[in-house]
């Protein structure tokens, strides 16, 4: 049998930031459905703020799966939360209003079948095999559809009636008049692919910065949290093109709060867990060089 | 050891499980009868294109000379990184060539994306030769075999103690260009079906034209293919548990069962895929 390497020691039980994480994340996207309630687009951030709590729970999944040692390194887990959370959310888009719970369901399913295949077929017997890689397929389905919320402003208005007509249909203004452009928008643009390894990098970064005897979840889920805020304001940016600019600002602002304070709680954090540290400030300039 | 090779699980042993792959198998014939269902010969056909481009990802991932972080030290033979990262380079980049190809016929842009995937895992495979032997001083040497089963040289005289050897010798070298070559040729293929699938579809479903719909269509097709890629590198790289340097590494007998996997699921994802317009 597998050995585990590193035990979950403190902290909250992983339970419960899944809990916290799945249900964050759907209100946060239901949150972002106000725009079509009342009809802005002001509301488009609570999509990142709901990304951001599902990649706070997947990086802690990473965490129970990787403490097996899966020896595939990291990264491989997010790779293959996003790998098979898109085909998820993709697919979920067609159900407008009942996407983000289609997209729950159908990457649970997905994520089922893969931890099968790993945990039986591929003979890995890790205990949380399964329940690990359903939950990352449910993670990477939700983080794509809560920036994608977040960069188109709605995930399910459109005169068809579906989330992927407003993914895939922009619009150019030509002599004044609006007419629909299907390669200025959220997947003919092509703005899903970075979203896309946003989302991964994201996913990630957090336990794979803070592995070692020295892991604490606090700091790691502090860590996901910043790479989460980095990855909404890039999305804000992104944003710009396709909904109206104040909110995108509205976007950007919220995402640089929110990066500023988990950064700076971050290097709290690292500071207390740190045997020592020491401010090296930048190089100084040297006079008459 | 680091933390990446400290505790292996315990899938050491080659053998296929039956109940398990009996099973597996149940799941595929039940995905392709959904497929038939709603999807007809267009869906069935495109599926199976699917499914070869999967089988082919996952057998070429087998030949890539992952080495991992104890490479990154030179502990290891084979490239410094993991499967994801390998599996990105080469096998996107196979991708990109082969969807650049696409107008020009399937053949040609499969032909295009293996000769993609191939020339880039060459190139990583050689510069990663050029920074183990001139940055770092270290010959390359194999710790699995006695002798390289290509050029017959010969391997231990080479190997530091306390090492499984290092950098890539010359049959992991070829291993890495033949992965690419597998891989970039299965994404190219899969991304190929479903563009098809698209540009038959899309156009009625969003009732516009083709030429209207024809970047949702490239761009669709994109995503799915790299998400597909990603998860069958993934599972394949589960299957060598992190790390392996090449065809002639023992760890290559355990292929089959990689096979069974990438098929179902390639099968799976490719079923969702095709189903977002069929439905």
């Amino acid at each position: 049998m597998s050995v585990k390497v590193e035990v979950i020691e403190g902290g909250v039980p992983h339970q419960k930031i899944l809990i916290a994480g799945l249900v964050l994340a759907v209100i946060g996207l239901y949150l972002s459905y106000l725009n079509v309630i009342v009809g802005t687009q002001m509301f488009a951030f609570f999509g990142g703020l709901a990304a951001i709590a599902a990649l706070v729970w997947g990086s802690h999944t990473i965490k129970v799966l990787a403490s097996y040692g899966i020896g595939t390194g990291v990264p491989s887990a997010g790779m293959i939360a996003f790998g098979s959370g898109v085909i998820a959310f993709l697919f979920a888009t067609k159900y407008g209003v009942l996407a983000p719970i289609v997209a729950i369901v159908l990457a649970a399913v997905i994520g089922a079948i893969l931890g099968y295949l790993a945990n039986e077929v591929l003979s890995m017997h890790i205990p949380v095999m399964i329940k690990s890689l359903t939950e990352m397929a449910v993670v990477g389905a939700l983080s794509l559809m809560g920036f994608s919320a977040m960069i188109t402003g709605s995930f399910a208005f459109s005169p068809q009636g579906s989330f992927i007509f407003s993914l895939t249909t922009g619009s150019v203004k030509v002599l004044g008049m609006s007419l629909p452009s299907y390669q200025s928008s959220y997947i003919g643009g092509a703005l899903i692919a970075t979203v896309f390894l946003l989302g991964a990098i994201a996913i990630q970064h957090g336990f794979n910065a803070c592995l070692g005897p020295g892991w604490k979840q606090d700091r790691m889920l502090m860590l996901v949290a910043e790479c989460g805020f980095l990855s909404m304001m890039m999305c804000a940016i992104m944003s710009v093109a396709l909904i109206s600019l104040a909110a995108a600002i509205l976007s950007f602002i919220v995402g640089l709060l929110g990066w500023y304070y988990t950064y700076t709680k971050y290097i709290e954090l690292s500071k207390r867990d740190a045997a020592a540290w020491l401010d090296a400030k930048p190089i100084p300039e040297v006079e008459g060089h | 050891m680091s933390a990446l090779g400290g505790a292996k699980p315990a899938g050491g042993s080659t053998g296929i499980a039956p109940v398990p792959t009996l099973i597996s198998l149940v799941i595929f014939v039940i995905i392709f009868a959904i497929m038939y269902m709603y999807g007809g010969s267009l869906g069935v056909t495109a599926l199976i294109g699917i499914v070869i481009g999967g089988l082919l990802i996952g057998f070429g991932v087998h030949f890539v000379p992952v080495g991992g972080a104890p490479a990154a030290m030179g502990q290891a033979p084979g490239i410094a990184t993991g499967v994801a990262m390998l599996a990105a380079g080469g096998g996107l980049a196979g991708l990109f060539g082969g969807a650049w190809a696409a107008s020009q016929g399937t053949l040609v842009a499969v032909v295009t994306g293996a000769i993609g995937g191939g020339l880039m895992l060459a190139i990583t495979c050689f510069f990663v030769n050029f920074v183990y032997i001139y940055g770092m001083g270290i010959p390359a040497a194999s710790g699995k075999v006695k002798k390289d089963p290509i050029t017959g040289d010969s391997q231990p005289e080479y190997k530091s103690q306390g090492t499984e050897g290092h950098g890539l010798p010359f049959v992991s070298f070829v291993g890495g260009v033949i992965g690419g070559i597998l891989g970039g040729a299965g994404g190219t293929l899969i991304y190929l079906m479903l563009l098809d699938v698209y540009n038959a579809s899309l156009p009625g479903v969003m009732k516009a034209t083709a030429v209207q719909v024809e970047p949702i269509a490239v761009s669709l097709a994109g995503m799915f293919a790299i998400g597909m890629f990603l998860v069958i590198a993934v599972l394949a790289a589960y299957n060598i548990t992190g790390t392996i340097e090449g065809p002639h590494d023992p760890k290559f007998k355990r292929f089959p069962r990689a096979l069974i996997a990438s098929a179902v699921a390639s099968a799976l994802c490719g079923v969702a895929a095709i189903m977002l317009v069929m439905v």
